[in-house]
């Protein structure tokens, strides 16, 4: 420390960073009971299911809602397909700095694959392991650029009480058109009606009516409760408005759906594999056991169980460390924002790299759990 | 008032699911560094099966996770 403060270069850089912090926590949330908070905006509303970007598509299979994370999954794969097309033009025998950093992130895979299920099964399950790997290597760290959870459209508040349960909810900045006497009972109506479910939600009050908004930065107090919304008749200021933002990009794995359905892929290939090359009735003899006695019988169930709750591991492993993460950059943003929220950036940078590796790795090891019978496993 | 009673259980949730992890965790990585102290040849194995092992671990604290931030989103 002493070291640190005697040299003048280190001593500037670490008043600086000081500086800078002092001047984050002010920007947020606590500067602002003290008069200031001119950085941060308040905190957006927070909802498990992915939110709808555009409502309704009418498909020959029914209404479809095209939601923030379809977008961001879209998105990370056309990424993907851009890069492996951009490498493998450029494939050359003396790599190229893109090329070796694919070099070194396969060979490393590769040697894993082998090194746990052995040369001929490594390079059967690789493409589906490496696949998993970099998906959501990429999913995830998307899901940190801005513009994810700030840039959206608007959603008004009959659409917010719909959400929270309140259907034929009638928004009272369209009822400004009636008469006023008509127009207050229903409002008052409303409130008595509806006090349980919206009395906690709070409304931002965004400036602007064009389609796209964001939460600006010194909004802190632009907010307002359904209570006081339908008290002004849904009159918020000159060229205002009231709602929740809807972002169009979210991370991909905030979605209990991504996970699942990256799940259920991984252990239905691990089956097959067993299946292959095990055969069906070994394989199968795993789970339904009439060899070994009552007892045997007992661990084959006691295995299909756990092969249901392998399904459920992965599928909120993953969604519970990347949506937790966004709620954490959500809360961190609130609280330090712009510049106290980089090292929580650099925390989600390494859980989305770590839980990519997790879950290949798992799928790596159930694979070639499932690709031994269980004999030879215990005469190692 | 319900809503606060929600918000007890949420931190209640998370609070107690951490714990076992927590204790998990731990004495995952102490026996990780003995193992290391007395092979430290086999530091790239170790390492990898602890990550491993570790993420089973944390997997438990990520359901309390998960049910707290049902409790208090949904």
């Amino acid at each position: 420390m002493a070291k640190l403060l005697g040299s003048p270069k280190a001593l500037s850089i670490t008043i600086v960073i000081a500086a800078v912090f002092v001047v984050s926590i002010l920007g947020g949330a606590l500067g602002n009971s003290l008069g200031f908070g001119f950085l941060s905006s308040s905190l957006p509303a927070i909802q498990l299911p992915a939110e709808i970007v555009v409502q309704g598509f009418d498909t020959p299979v029914g209404d479809w809602d095209l939601m923030n994370t379809m977008v961001t999954t879209w998105l990370a794969i056309i990424v993907l397909a851009v890069v492996a097309i951009f490498v493998r033009k450029g494939l050359s025998e003396v790599p190229g700095r893109l090329q070796a950093l694919f070099e070194l992130v396969m060979e490393f895979f590769i040697n894993l694959c082998e090194s746990i299920a052995g040369p001929e099964n490594g390079r059967r399950f690789f493409p589906l392991v490496f696949t998993i790997f970099i998906f959501i290597v990429v999913a995830n760290w998307m899901g940190i650029l801005p513009g994810f959870g700030t840039i959206g459209r608007v959603a008004d508040p009959s659409e917010i009480a719909h959400h929270h349960g309140v259907h034929h909810y009638s928004d009272p900045a369209e009822d400004q058109g009636h008469q006023t006497g008509s127009s207050h009972k229903k409002a008052s109506g409303h409130g008595e009606e509806h006090s349980g479910h919206l009395e906690k939600v709070n409304l931002h009050v965004f400036s602007g009516t064009g389609g796209i908004a964001i939460l600006q930065p010194g909004s802190l107090n632009e907010e307002i409760t359904f209570h006081d919304y339908e008290e002004a008749h849904g009159d918020v200021g000159e060229g205002k408005r009231a709602g929740h933002l809807v972002p169009f990009l979210r991370s991909a794995n905030t979605d209990v759906n991504m996970t699942l359905a990256m799940a259920l892929i991984a252990m239905v290939m691990v089956h097959y594999w067993g299946l292959s090359i095990l055969g069906s009735l070994t394989h199968l003899g795993k789970f339904i056991n009439f060899k070994d006695g009552p007892i045997g019988f007992f661990v084959g169930i006691l295995e299909i169980i756990s092969e249901f709750a392998k399904i459920i591991s992965f599928t909120f492993r993953l969604f519970g460390n990347i949506f937790a993460g966004e709620v954490l950059l959500m809360a961190m943003g609130f609280l330090l924002p712009m510049i106290g929220i980089i090292p929580f950036l650099g925390l989600e940078l390494f859980v989305g790299v770590i839980q990519a590796l997790i879950f290949s790795m798992l799928t790596l090891v159930f694979a070639s759990m499932a690709s031994v019978a269980h004999g030879d496993e215990e005469h190692h | 008032m319900e809503g606060d009673i929600m918000n007890i259980g949420a931190g209640l949730a998370i609070g107690l699911g951490a714990i076992g992890p927590g204790i998990g965790i731990g004495m995952l990585a102490s026996k990780a560094m003995e193992a290391l102290g007395r092979n430290p040849e086999a530091g790239g194995q170790i390492q990898q099966n602890m990550i491993l092992a570790i993420a089973f671990t944390e997997a438990i604290a990520i359901y309390a996770l998960v049910v707290a931030i049902i409790i208090k989103f949904v």
